[in-house]
């Protein structure tokens, strides 16, 4: 029998985009939702001084992909929910090949939903997009990573599916609200302001933003942010996880 | 095939094992009973590899249980299935994990299906399947790649005859074929069926080794004889001779007698429980 790493990873690949698929409530929900309400507030974020319709498109898409921190998470809870994660760790596996089995698929659909979203804002909603498409994309890859990163973390300190959409769901809607998904941050009170850059969300707004703008300089600063966030994030999933799911709190 | 020799393991401040030793040749099966909390789980976890004991050694055909994986088989006590996913898809993850590809995969999935009679649920996602189903869909994901060390938690808790006699019958089927086999079980019948040698675990030590014989031999069988308003129960090692003796000295007339044996579930009682 084979002992080929890359086999095995590509049956986890292709187990877990099976269960991804399985389970497609979350990702349709939020992918329709953002495109309903971009329609809905494009007349609102088209006056002058509120960032037309690219307040709007960016705003939505980085609203609803932390919102997708719900699918990050849900993608590693369930596997102690069904203790399917040990069952898996006594196979040849690798703990670094079960991270990316697990991880890619959903890291795949982060980056196909922003992707969606900022076409369905380019084609319908009416954002123009200044800079390089590569820019973009290495916006959208970055944030996604740091999702990514963010989720698995997130789904290694919690008890229960239950606890974690509580979490990823207020948690979004914070993140974004100070990032300035919903409104400019010029616009927020000051004191929002002034805490505004402790939100992930701010640095994914400025950076996709400023993608759209074609801004390097802004693209590259804030993605120096994310990325040290997503190491963070990452290295504490990944030591968790190497010690077993089963080991989580609950 | 399997040699785990002085293992200590505890969860915080609760000594699991304390010198948990046990051997198991290639073609063995070994039926490992004991108490709830005897131990018995977490050797299966440090023997997956899923637990590193703070001081012992298990070596699996030589090598430690985290390079040993390609060679282990596992079911764990408590099912571990993807409720989504149709048997034959758990069947190809698994298999597909154990390195077994395209002809080599197909073949094992259909020995394996035809051994635990799983065959009609293949297409059903196991979420849907009956308990005793699913302990037949996760022995099999154990099995699949024919395995030398096969290691089954207590593969039977709560299944019908049915999935019982099948899954025995696939045990018997692999210890034959030359895999090593540990087997825990509340059900110690099982054992006398699986023809296993008997180690018996209590508070985080084997206390007993051999087979269901050398084990009985020391244990008193039972002598019943049952008269019109009494029954007299005597426990003895030698049955014959304590009836001969209870039926000569009885003056009225005799029911019905019964002798039995020592039985496994004696020795349960004997050494697990009562010490």
């Amino acid at each position: 029998m084979s002992a080929d790493p890359a086999y095995r990873v590509a049956v986890l690949l292709r187990h877990n985009l099976l269960l991804r698929l399985r389970d497609p409530g979350h990702l349709i929900s939020y992918l329709v939702m953002p495109m309903v309400l971009m329609l809905a507030f494009q007349p609102v974020f088209g006056a002058a001084n509120t960032g037309g319709p690219a307040q709007v498109v960016v705003g939505m898409t980085v609203m609803f992909s932390v919102l997708s921190l719900t699918v990050v998470g849900n993608s590693l809870v369930t596997e102690r929910v069904w203790r399917t994660w040990d069952r898996l760790r006594a196979t040849p596996v690798s703990v670094v090949e079960l991270l990316l089995g697990k991880t890619m698929p959903v890291f795949a659909l982060l980056v196909l939903q922003q992707a969606l979203l900022l076409v369905f804002g380019t084609s319908v909603v009416g954002m123009t997009v200044d800079g390089p498409v590569v820019l973009l994309g290495f916006a959208v890859v970055v944030w996604s990573l740091t999702l990514l990163a963010v989720g698995s973390a997130l789904a290694m300190v919690v008890r229960s599916t239950a606890e974690l959409n509580a979490i990823s769901d207020v948690g979004a809607l914070l993140l974004s609200a100070l990032g300035g998904a919903l409104a400019p941050v010029s616009l927020l009170p000051g004191w929002v302001q002034a805490i505004a850059p402790i939100s992930p969300g701010y640095w994914a707004v400025t950076m996709l933003k400023d993608a759209v703008a074609g801004e390097a300089g802004g693209v590259l600063r804030a993605s120096v942010v994310l990325a040290c966030i997503a190491i963070a994030a990452g290295v504490f999933a990944c030591v968790r996880a190497s010690r077993g799911l089963s080991l989580m709190r609950g | 095939m399997l040699a785990a020799s002085e293992l200590v393991y505890s969860y915080g401040p609760v000594r699991a094992l304390r010198g948990f030793s046990l051997h198991v040749a290639a073609g063995e099966i070994v039926g490992l009973v004991g108490h709830n909390g005897a131990g018995k789980s977490t050797f299966a976890g440090i023997v997956s590899g899923l637990l590193r004991p703070e001081s012992g050694e298990v070596l699996i055909a030589g090598r430690e249980p985290g390079q040993a994986r390609d060679v282990l088989g596992v079911a764990p006590q408590h099912l571990a299935l993807y409720p989504t996913v149709t048997v034959a898809e758990t069947l190809s993850l698994f298999g597909g994990l154990a390195g077994l590809r395209r002809r080599a995969l197909r073949e094992a999935i259909d020995e394996v299906v035809a051994d635990l009679r799983l065959s009609d649920f293949l297409t059903r996602r196991t979420g849907t399947l009956s308990g005793g189903q699913q302990r037949r869909a996760q022995a099999a994901a154990a099995m699949l790649h024919r395995p030398s060390l096969l290691l089954l938690d207590e593969p039977t808790a709560g299944v019908d005859p049915e999935t019982r006699e099948a899954l025995l019958a696939a045990v018997r089927a692999r210890a034959a074929q030359g895999a090593a086999v540990v087997y825990t079980t509340h059900y110690l019948p099982e054992l006398t069926e699986l023809g296993a040698t008997v180690a018996v675990a209590r508070e985080g030590t084997v206390i007993a080794r051999g087979s269901a014989n050398e084990l009985l031999r020391d244990l008193p069988g039972e002598v019943c004889v049952v008269l019109d308003d009494e029954e007299i129960r005597v426990s003895t090692h030698d049955p014959a001779t304590t009836l001969a003796s209870l039926l000569s000295g009885v003056d009225r007339p005799v029911r019905a007698v019964e002798l039995r044996q020592p039985s496994l579930d004696d020795l349960y009682r004997e050494v697990a429980h009562v010490g």
